[in-house]
């Protein structure tokens, strides 16, 4: 039975203004399911990624995680249910180290008095897998943005999501930090099969990344297909060039 | 399990801190039979103050949520325990848990709204909460006595011929009580639900979206603490045997706060040492009652310009230049 | 009947109270995310100034009230520039200790000073109004004018002087504001500044109703902390009509209910506000 990620009609409203208005899309979870959310700035990227997680309570439509309607559901509660994120502004907590940011997820994940073997080797693999390991007991407010951000993700993956959603995780990166987070994210999601959903602003990491990707203008989707249909697509580059360079492109 | 606990403690702890809470205990131990009565019981004061606000560390210093009612929560613990033993007659080794257990369930009832709220919101509502409840006290003449308050409550009962009406007795009675306490809690905030604690302390939104219950785990936080406190102001109703309204205003609730982040919120050791110094010295000046406040708040100002962390703040760094050299 | 019309009239005064040391710390506290407890104790300090102003140097009334908000944005200036600014933007829970601290010391120094014993500030305004049945005196009627007043030169500040706007900008976004070129230092020391003022003519005006003691300043302070946190940040207009609403909640309880519970109205109706709407009536944040 095929567990999926179902999004019908999803719309969340702010004083008067959609956010997102009547977004619809399907994900199936396993390797190989990467899909891009792209847009300008304000076209409710982050919004979705607040509906589906739990931070914000759809104003209408629905969320569906194999098979569960999760819409409305406090954020740990998806986070139980497989579902784990990281955020725009990156969070981490900051007086701890590395080591214990993962023994907290494992703690998070399932509750123990003590900390025992299991958890302690879970956390070294993924220090591993991370690249974390030199780092492990640097403590998280002197790390850099790359390093916390990478921390985040290694944090979110105690939890053992079966879908994560990554929101502008490319953001700051120069292009070998950016291509080391690519190789990990392929890993991530075709060795530990866990499907991704990638709201980014840096085109290059998406176009590579993601076999799917959705393109959100002013809260609608306007398109959505493989990254070469949408990087045709006119309505797209009308979206992010604006009407005139379409004109432009056209003469 | 006596082994790992010694490993433990040497591990984690270091010979120098074990030898030093060693000292620490055999004079504590030795007290009584070498200091003039007065001591003892300015001793006892600070024990009584370091049991609070270590038991508020817990959901200030590890928890991270501020709250200003936990004299309120002494206050409920002292006013059961007194009345469970006066007017129904229950003795006092019945009286403690109970009241422990009924403060706690307070706790849980005013928490559960109240930490739908956050920060200084959350802190605004806990300082009314504590004015109200000193208020009721206050008012509920038939039940408390009002302004008059509560006389002749009954010492713990004694056995194996030890008699807790004397001041000594009432000594050694608090500090085992008191290192249960510590033990428990250094325990807890090392345990699976410490750490969670300190989860929602460091980023609450963060601990929520890896599939912490924060709601739960605030209010489980603010719930001992409180169960704590409660167990305090039984032993304190029984030790000074006299109760009054205005022992658990909000002024105490406000020290407490003061004692804990002076000494260093989220260490349990900062707080007791906070405590302790804050109750000596207030005593001894206790011939200018106004102006040890001041002189009291200037420390504190000083102290906060200096290190933010706080008295532990202060060794640290002492001993980190120390270790320079 | 008649009853009713004069605790309303009476809750009025009250409420104005509040709402003047509210709005200081409203202010101050969008501006810095700090409630300010010593503004509590700058309450006091002013009351016992205009209190030694009127008495000692047999000033007029008015000027008193101008001496005491003088003395009292000065020392919260102070405050401000050699504590507070120190901390500036740190999480860390060290500025609400350091304005408890300060509303400890600035109380028991009254206190050291001044004695326990209330003093009694001599009515400087003899004379009431009949009012639909029964009379106002027109020292309440005084406080509530200013309460308007002040109210009014405050929101005109705000909305239409440039610092007023500075001050709006850097309540919602500091850093934005900061890069647009609004000096924060000087937007704090005005909003300090502002708010001991405002705090101190509130004490003042209500020295001669309610008498001059060390622990005045208490319940208002937090009776205050309470309308801001209904009234909203930012809102002008919330913190009057929070403030106003919540004296009168007061005096009605205290009057139809019970007195001994006075000051436990505004907690109720703090948690049921609360309950329904966490981000307070009229809040923007």
């Amino acid at each position: 039975m095929m567990q999926t990620l179902e999004v019908k009609d999803l719309s969340k409203e702010f004083g008067g203004v959609m956010a997102v208005e009547g977004l619809s899309f399907t994900l199936e979870i396993k390797a190989g399911s990467r899909l891009g959310i792209i847009g300008p700035n304000g076209a409710g990227k982050t919004t979705t990624f607040g509906m589906i997680s739990g931070e914000l309570k759809p104003s209408s439509g629905i969320v569906k995680f194999a098979g569960e309607r999760i819409d409305g559901f406090k954020p740990h509660k998806v986070c139980r249910r497989g579902i784990g994120r990281t955020f725009q502004i990156v969070r981490v907590l900051p007086e701890l180290s590395v080591y214990e940011h993962l023994l907290t997820g494992a703690i998070a994940r399932k509750f123990s008095f003590g900390l025992g073997v299991d958890q302690q080797r879970e956390a070294e693999r993924i220090l591993k897998l991370t690249d974390l390991e030199r780092l492990k007991d640097v403590v998280a407010k002197n790390l850099t943005t790359v390093l916390k951000k990478r921390l985040e993700l290694a944090t979110v993956l105690m939890t053992r999501p079966k879908l994560l959603l990554l929101d502008e995780l490319m953001a700051g990166l120069n292009l070998v930090e950016i291509e080391e987070t690519l190789k990990l994210l392929r890993k991530i999601n075709e060795e530990m099969e866990i499907a991704l959903i990638v709201v980014e602003h840096v085109m290059k990491a998406v176009m590579e990344l993601c076999g799917r990707i959705v393109v959100l203008y002013y809260g609608e989707k306007i398109a959505e297909g493989s990254p070469r249909e949408v990087a045709n697509n006119e309505k797209v580059v009308e979206a992010y060039l604006g009407k005139e360079a379409k004109n432009y492109a056209r003469s | 399990m006596k082994n790992s606990l010694r490993e433990v403690a040497k591990a984690k702890f270091g010979i120098k801190k074990l030898m030093g809470l060693v000292i620490l205990l055999i004079v504590l131990l030795l007290i009584p039979r070498v200091a003039s009565n007065y001591i003892v019981y300015v001793m006892i004061l600070a024990m009584l103050y370091a049991m609070l606000t270590v038991s508020y560390d817990l959901l200030l210093g590890y928890t991270g949520q501020l709250s200003f009612c936990h004299g309120a929560f002494y206050g409920i613990g002292a006013y059961t325990s007194a009345l469970l033993t006066l007017k129904a007659g229950l003795p006092f080794w019945v009286a403690l848990p109970i009241s422990g257990m009924f403060t706690f369930v307070v706790g849980a009832g005013v928490g559960y709204p109240a930490l739908r709220l956050r920060g200084a919101y959350f802190a605004v509502t806990t300082f009314f909460f504590g004015h109200l409840v000193y208020l009721v006290i206050l008012n509920s003449y038939k039940l408390t006595g009002g302004p008059l308050g509560l006389r002749d409550i009954p010492p713990p009962e004694g056995f194996l011929g030890i008699d807790f009406s004397s001041m000594n007795s009432s000594y050694y009675l608090i500090l085992v009580f008191g290192i249960l306490m510590v033990v428990f809690l250094y325990r807890l905030v090392r345990s699976g639900i410490g750490r969670i604690f300190i989860a929602i302390r460091e980023d609450q939104d963060f601990a929520e979206a890896i599939g912490i219950n924060t709601a739960a785990f605030k209010v489980l936080s603010f719930s001992i603490s409180a169960g704590l406190a409660g167990l305090v102001g039984s032993l304190f109703a029984h030790f000074f045997r006299l109760l009054h309204p205005s022992t658990f205003a909000w002024m105490t609730s406000e020290m407490v706060v003061i004692m804990t982040l002076f000494g260093g919120a989220g260490t349990l050791f900062g707080p007791i040492l906070g405590a302790g110094i804050v109750t000596f010295v207030l005593e001894v000046m206790r011939f200018a009652p106004e102006f040890r406040y001041v002189i009291w708040a200037i420390a504190l100002i000083v102290v906060l310009v200096f290190e933010p962390k706080g008295l532990i703040g202060i060794i640290e760094r002492i001993g980190r230049l120390w270790r320079k050299k | 009947m008649d009853y009713l019309v004069m605790q309303i009239i009476n809750g009025i005064v009250i409420g104005s109270v509040y709402a003047l040391i509210a709005l200081g710390l409203n202010l101050i506290w969008s501006i810095t995310d700090v409630p300010d407890f010593s503004q509590g104790a700058i309450y006091v300090i002013a009351a016992y100034v205009g209190f030694f102003a009127v008495t000692w140097a047999k000033l007029p009334f008015l000027a008193s009230i101008f001496v005491a908000m003088c003395v009292g944005a000065a020392i919260a200036f102070t405050c401000e520039k050699m504590l507070f600014r120190r901390w500036r933007g740190t999480t860390h829970h060290i500025q609400l200790l350091c304005a408890i601290a300060l509303f400890f010391l600035m109380s028991n120094l009254a206190v050291v000073f001044w004695t326990g014993k209330a003093k009694f500030m001599p009515s400087y305004l003899s004379g009431k109004i009949p009012l639909l049945g029964f009379y106002v005196t027109y020292e309440r009627l005084v406080v509530i004018a200013m309460a308007g007043i002040l109210f009014g030169l405050v929101y005109f500040f705000i909305t239409k002087t440039k610092m007023g706007k500075s001050i709006q900008a850097a309540s919602q976004d500091k850093e934005t504001a900061e890069m647009m070129g609004i000096n924060i230092d000087t937007v704090n020391s005005v909003v300090f500044a502002l708010g001991g003022a405002l705090s101190s003519t509130a004490a003042v005006l209500t020295a001669p109703l309610y008498s001059v003691y060390p622990t005045m300043g208490d319940l208002p302070l937090l009776k205050s902390l309470v309308v801001v946190i209904l009234g909203g940040f930012g809102s002008v207009g919330g913190v009057l009509v929070c403030g106003l609403g919540l004296g009168i909640v007061e005096s009605l309880g205290g009057f139809y209910i019970s007195s001994a519970y006075q000051h436990g109205y505004s907690f109720f109706v703090l948690i049921l506000v609360l309950l329904f709407r966490p981000k307070g009536l009229f809040g923007r944040m």
